[in-house]
């Protein structure tokens, strides 16, 4: 039988077990739900804006409704106008939650009466016309002619002069953008690497392996494993961009910007290549364990490495354009947690993308070769637990220490 | 002889321990040979090296006059001393999955794994997972998935541990009919009077090294002869003749065990000197005696 279809038979003994899992499906559904959430809600939140309704109280207020309403439509602030007799009406109504304010102009000063508080926005716009409003009328008692009022009062233009190009903005998707992806991928690695782990100490503590070895040489039931388990976890990550994809392109697609929509698909080769590596780690951590127990310490540094990367991301947000963000998007146990987030931050070098995958992919080269020996070494000892520097040493460390021969 | 297994020189240890010391041995097809020894004499160690799951230090494992490689392998069947299979994995899937991976396609897998399933007894509880079966019957489906790929040499370790008597004839007969097809068996087993029943040839083991192999009348011929003399009379006789060791003295009378070169003549002398002698006569040891007597050599 050629290795290639014991590989695959392995393969798919994995994947179909995790599809015959309900926690699977689970959080399938969930992480789907969360991503398609993320991208609709931004959208949502900007197609349902509630207009400012304003009462303006007694006739002085009311005269100035033609200017309020035009130079809301000019700033773009959303306001409703409404006209009422008195004041205690007013309030009355601002308590009832009918109005957001009410405006009374027949005092000293204006008066604007709100339940809690009131937008800024709205607030600039509100003082801006009546102060516009008293000065017309003061200029005019001056006999001020009116087109020099009206120049006298009309905002001059600002022109600006930047010697560099501005930074790109950062919006708070991006932000969100960048911690997500980094959660996301961290839980989707963590999970399916320690879920390679908890298999093989399983098939170990259970002295499956044994039976399994009599058919398959160890490096191949290691990568079929991986090959499985990286599939489900593919799938569910798959699904999930999915929904991500649907539910923007549902709502318009506007709301979330572009760079964040294209990041969605490319958290898949993330995935694939984080898994990948971490996933050679473990199965030689879980080969390494004498007991189910032990495999969360055996995949301790999984763990640290990965959460590490994770900080960084919060690095890469505040300061995405640091040389130390750069670098440490760089070392490949936190490129496909950093480096995503980095791309939901802004472009990344063409050049700095390219180094990164491809050492990554050397890198998972070599761990694999390391793991298969580790893999063979530590499958069959039995005993205590053997330690990653024994395991490391394979052949050349004493098994006698490690090993309860049963001859 | 037919071709088959050949062991030669073996030797393999764990740290400082030796496990296997130059062990020469060989199974020829339709040849059921057992391989006892007490715990650490080497037997796992050997036929896990059979199998390939553990490199010998040294020596050569030949298959049919050539070295045993992977694809040879994979037309042997294996059951550890320590069972293991995927207990949340269903009966009939679990066999089909090991035929596949021994090399059958998916139809002749399943096929063959429903007809080893029913010959094992097991046909109503195919579709159990393992873990719901008991576990007797986790042994079956243990057996069946070393059978599953019709093997040509089968290695059990331990074959007929925790069985119960119903089981151990059934396997008993299952075995008989792979020596019959004509697959080579090899099982290590510390229930004497089974590998006695069962086995062509059987190889003792002892500290790593092979004390002896043959068949169970040649290796009666390698222990000292046994000798049974009952006087009658009630007189109480104790041979007193150079190389007559006493076994046991019981109401059949005494047995004793002739060391190469004691004369049975003086034996007999010696007991017509203490009364009338009701019996005298050589006795053949089952495997369980020849065993004593090779280890405590």
């Amino acid at each position: 039988m050629s290795g290639l279809r014991a590989v695959g038979l392995v393969a798919q003994r994995e994947l179909a077990q995790r599809l015959r899992s309900r926690p699977t499906w689970v959080m399938t559904v969930v992480t789907a739900l969360l991503i398609a959430a993320l991208m609709t809600v931004p959208a949502l939140l900007r197609r349902s804006p509630t207009p400012t309704v304003i009462g303006l109280v007694g006739s002085a207020a009311q005269a100035l409704r033609p200017q309020l309403a035009s130079a809301a439509a000019a700033t773009g602030v959303d306001v409703q106008l409404r006209n009422l007799h008195d004041a205690a009406a007013a309030h009355a109504q601002v308590l009832a939650g009918g109005l957001d304010a009410a405006l009374d102009v027949t005092g000293e000063a204006p008066d604007v009466t709100v339940a809690r508080s009131l937008a800024p926005d709205v607030q600039d716009l509100v003082r801006t016309v009546v102060t516009r409003a008293r000065a017309t009328q003061l200029l005019s008692a001056a006999k001020v002619p009116p087109d020099v009022i009206r120049s006298l009062l009309t905002p001059v233009s600002l022109t600006v002069h930047a010697l560099e190009p501005p930074p790109p903005p950062v919006s708070a998707a991006r932000v969100v953008a960048a911690i997500v992806a980094g959660y996301l991928l961290l839980y989707a690695i963590v999970a399916y690497a320690i879920g390679v782990a908890t298999g093989v100490a399983q098939e170990k503590t259970s002295r499956t392996a044994e039976v399994l070895l009599a058919a398959i040489r160890p490096d191949r039931l290691m990568v079929g494993k991986v090959l499985g388990i990286g599939a489900a976890g593919l799938g569910q990550l798959a699904i999930a961009v999915a929904a991500g994809l649907v539910a923007n392109a549902l709502v318009g697609g506007s709301a979330v910007p572009h760079a964040v929509v294209t990041l969605l698909p490319s958290l898949l080769l993330w995935f694939l290549l984080g898994y990948t590596l971490f996933a050679f780690v473990s199965a030689a951590a879980g080969a390494m364990v004498a007991r189910q127990e032990e495999v969360q310490s055996a995949t301790a540094p999984i763990t640290v490495a990965l959460t590490a990367a994770l900080a960084l991301v919060f690095g890469v947000v505040h300061a995405p354009d640091s040389w130390w963000v750069a670098a440490g998007s760089l070392l490949a146990p936190f490129t496909p947690i950093v480096m995503p987030a980095r791309l939901a931050m802004g472009p990344v070098p063409a050049w700095q993308l390219a180094l990164a995958i491809l050492e990554l992919i050397g890198v998972t080269y070599a761990v694999a070769r390391l793991a298969a020996r580790v893999y063979a070494t530590s499958l069959m000892r039995g005993g205590a637990r053997v330690g990653w520097s024994a395991a490391l040493r394979g052949a050349s460390e004493s098994p006698a220490r490690n090993t309860r021969p049963r001859t | 002889m037919p071709q088959g297994l050949e062991i030669s020189g073996l030797a393999h240890g764990f740290g400082a321990t030796v496990a296997v010391d130059g062990l020469d041995l060989s199974v020829a097809a339709g040849e059921i040979v057992g391989l006892v020894g007490r715990n650490g004499a080497g037997k796992t160690t050997t036929l896990r090296a059979v199998m390939g799951i553990l490199e010998p230090r040294e020596g050569r494992i030949r298959w049919h006059d050539r070295e045993v490689g992977a694809s040879d392998r994979l037309r042997f069947g294996y059951m550890p001393e320590e069972r293991g299979l995927y207990p949340q994995m269903g009966v009939l899937e679990q066999v089909t999955y090991f035929g596949r991976l021994h090399g059958m396609e998916r139809r002749d897998a399943q096929r063959s794994a429903r007809s080893v399933l029913e010959r094992l007894e097991l046909g109503p509880r195919a579709e159990d997972k393992l873990v719901a079966l008991s576990h007797g019957n986790q042994q079956r489906a243990q057996l069946a998935v070393a059978l599953v790929h019709r093997p040509e040499l089968l290695v059990l370790d331990e074959a007929f541990a925790g069985l119960d008597p119903s089981a151990v004839m059934l396997l008993s007969d299952v075995l008989r009919d792979e020596a019959q097809r004509p697959a080579a068996i090899l099982f290590s087993s510390h229930q004497l009077d089974i590998v006695e029943r069962l086995c062509d040839r059987v190889a003792v083991m002892e500290a790593g090294r092979l004390l002896a192999t043959g068949t169970l009348e040649e290796l009666q011929r390698r222990v000292p002869s046994r000798l049974r003399v009952r006087v009658g009379g009630g007189a109480a006789w104790r041979p007193d003749v150079p190389g007559a060791r006493l076994v046991e003295d019981d109401a059949r009378g005494t047995l004793l065990a002739l060391e190469p070169g004691a004369d049975p003549q003086a034996v007999l002398r010696s007991a017509m000197a203490t009364g009338p002698v009701e019996h005298f006569g050589f006795e053949r040891g089952g495997l369980t005696d020849v065993y004593r007597e090779l280890v405590a050599a």
